[in-house]
């Protein structure tokens, strides 16, 4: 890259590239997707819990007897038991999410499986809370853990579906319990089966009731705070679904008012030809020097008229934008050069070109727009005679790096941050520039929030201007400008 | 000599080729609706036609008699013009922003420097 011999510090901008609002595809998530995403997150969990599981087991097998003086009575078989009917469940299901993954029905295959998990975690947590012990501990309300998540991720009459079905399962573990067909236990070392038996009917169903009332207020609460959660999510998505709309039908009224004033002006033009021709006749000298303005204002019009269509179009398919290909940056840039030469010439500004050969994937329009409005205010801003630096560069990472240099007019530092705005003007450029439109950076800008491309301007009045672009190695990889 | 067809609403536009043209020693017609254009032709077939894309009654008219013209013409060499452009189309999908999928033998955007387009007529016709 060739620097001005400056004198003043250039100062620095890098345009930010604002994120993308969220498109419409992930507003509205499908439920098959989603399913499968709560499914993974769900087996993830679990490994947690077979985790804490082992442990518990590692714990009563090392200190089993030690924890006795503290009344407490802590078995390994059962946690290990536990964490074993865990651990060949999850493999089971990480099978059958692979299944699940291919289906033709994702969504109602997806859900199979979440409630297969949710149903056999909740006989596990049931087995989990008898080894603890069902009436003589707080093991469980363990399950407003599961009633939280459910609440979280489904809606509240499935949430509440799951916290009948864990009650019923606790309140068929009591039962067996008290009938005797199932050995109550506990953790606590002075609890014994008889005692249990002695525990009269109205204790045990306090008990239940007790659990019960926790388990559903729980729910209820949850479930309402999660609902106006997701109430409020789908708001903001819809609102953000009509501004985006709005934006876009603002776009295509632009489009279309830009359209309807370009082909007028196409006309006046084509007449101007005619008469500046001769086709009409011989035409007094004075005279062809009004048609001659005439032209030259009809074709700047139509320029402005251009980049606002550009403009519009830009942003009316950001949401939507058109597929990336694979471009030769170097072909392009020599394309731009050459259709750019004529004008340069005018001036007797040349170019001084260090272009190597680069692959880049973009979308080429988009490209051509943002090449074409660098290089014409290099030369727009140049004062007459001067050179143009157009480099191009691979980056080692992959990518390419473009600069151009002008060591014209410069940019006022303080001025910098706006000069990508639409019709902005620095004083200094209106004087140099008559014919700009005030919206080339606006596309430049546009261009490389949609491209991703990274856009660096180092400036000083009357020192010129460098424009740095970085293009990524792969479409929508991150900028980084180093 | 050449026989151009220019099918184009805006007349003060075509009249303005077609004045450049005839000065180029082409004879020239010019179409101002587009459902009428590929009667016009079968009048009279003319060496090429130079058409607009967007009509009053359709944005894409233009297209539509670009097809009917490879339908039922052939090889009728056809100019396709517009104010807007093959890269910002108006409402076109993809399909027809392609360039190499119009069945037309050149795209140029208004406002067209009318001796480049006298150039490219001559340049069609004369293969």
């Amino acid at each position: 890259m060739t620097t001005a011999t400056a004198t003043v510090k250039r100062a620095v901008y890098d345009l930010p590239l604002v994120a993308r609002a969220p498109d419409e595809s992930s507003a509205v998530a499908a439920d098959g997707p989603l399913l499968l995403h709560h499914a993974e997150w769900f087996c993830k969990l679990r490994w947690l819990v077979v985790v804490a599981m082992l442990a518990l087991a590692l714990v009563a097998s090392l200190t089993g007897d030690w924890l006795l003086q503290y009344g407490i009575r802590l078995q390994a078989s059962w946690p290990l038991g536990v964490a074993g009917a865990l651990v060949l469940a999850n493999v089971a299901y990480l099978a059958m999410l692979r299944v699940v993954r291919n289906s033709p029905n994702l969504t109602v295959a997806a859900d199979r499986c979440l409630w297969l998990q949710i149903l056999v975690d909740l006989a596990v947590l049931t087995a989990v809370v008898h080894f603890l012990g069902s009436v003589e501990t707080v093991a469980p309300l363990m399950v407003l853990f599961h009633i939280v998540l459910v609440c979280i991720f489904f809606s509240s009459v499935q949430s509440l579906a799951v916290t009948g079905i864990a009650l019923a399962m606790y309140v068929l573990c009591v039962a067996l319990e008290s009938s005797g067909i199932l050995q109550a236990q506990s953790v606590w070392a002075s609890f014994s089966p008889a005692a249990r038996s002695e525990l009269p009917d109205a204790v045990l169903a306090a008990h239940v009731f007790a659990v019960a009332f926790i388990s559903l207020t729980i729910w209820f609460l949850a479930s309402r705070l999660a609902g106006a959660l997701r109430q409020r999510d789908a708001e903001l998505a819809a609102t953000n679904r009509r501004l985006m709309a709005a934006t876009d039908e603002r776009a295509r009224h632009m489009l279309q008012t830009t359209h309807q004033l370009k082909a007028p002006f196409a006309a006046i033009h084509a007449n101007t030809q005619v008469l500046l021709g001769g086709f009409c006749g011989k035409i007094p000298h004075d005279a062809l020097q009004v048609i001659g303005k005439i032209a030259n204002r009809c074709e700047m019009l139509s320029g402005e008229i251009k980049a606002m269509l550009q403009l519009a179009n830009l942003r009316s398919n950001a949401q939507d934008p058109p597929k990336p290909t694979t471009i030769e940056l170097h072909e392009l840039l020599r394309t731009s050069l050459t259709a750019m030469e004529p004008l340069a010439a005018k001036r007797g500004i040349r170019f001084v070109e260090n272009i190597a050969s680069a692959t880049i994937r973009g979308v080429h329009d988009h490209i051509v727009m943002m090449i074409d409005n660098i290089l014409s205010n290099a030369v727009a801003y140049s004062f007459d005679g001067q050179q143009v630096s157009v480099a191009c560069q691979v980056k080692p990472s992959g990518g390419a790096i473009v600069t151009v240099e002008d060591s014209g007019i410069g940019i006022p530092t303080t001025k910098l941050p706006l000069i990508f705005d639409d019709y902005y003007h620095t004083a200094e450029a209106v004087k140099q520039n008559k014919a700009s439109t005030g919206l080339g950076l606006a596309i430049v800008r546009q261009v490389a929030m949609a491209d991703k491309v990274g856009v660096r301007v180092e400036s000083a009045p009357q020192q010129g201007t460098l424009f740095t672009l970085d293009f990524p190695a792969c479409w929508g990889e991150p900028i980084r400008l180093t | 000599m050449a026989y151009v067809l220019i099918v184009d609403d805006d007349t003060d536009f075509a009249e303005a080729v077609s004045t450049l043209l005839k000065s180029h020693g082409n004879e020239t017609a010019v179409e101002a609706d587009a459902e009428k254009a590929v009667d016009r032709i079968r009048e009279r077939r003319p060496d090429a036609v130079i058409l607009d894309v967007m009509f009053p009654e359709n944005d894409t008219a233009g297209f539509e008699v670009a097809r009917a013209i490879r339908r039922n013409f052939g090889s009728l060499p056809v100019v396709l013009l517009t104010a807007v452009n093959n890269t910002f189309p108006l409402g076109f999908s993809n399909k027809d922003r392609d360039g190499a999928w119009l069945p037309v033998a050149e795209f140029m955007e208004k406002p067209v420097d009318l001796n480049r387009l006298c150039e490219k007529i001559a340049g069609l016709v004369g293969k």
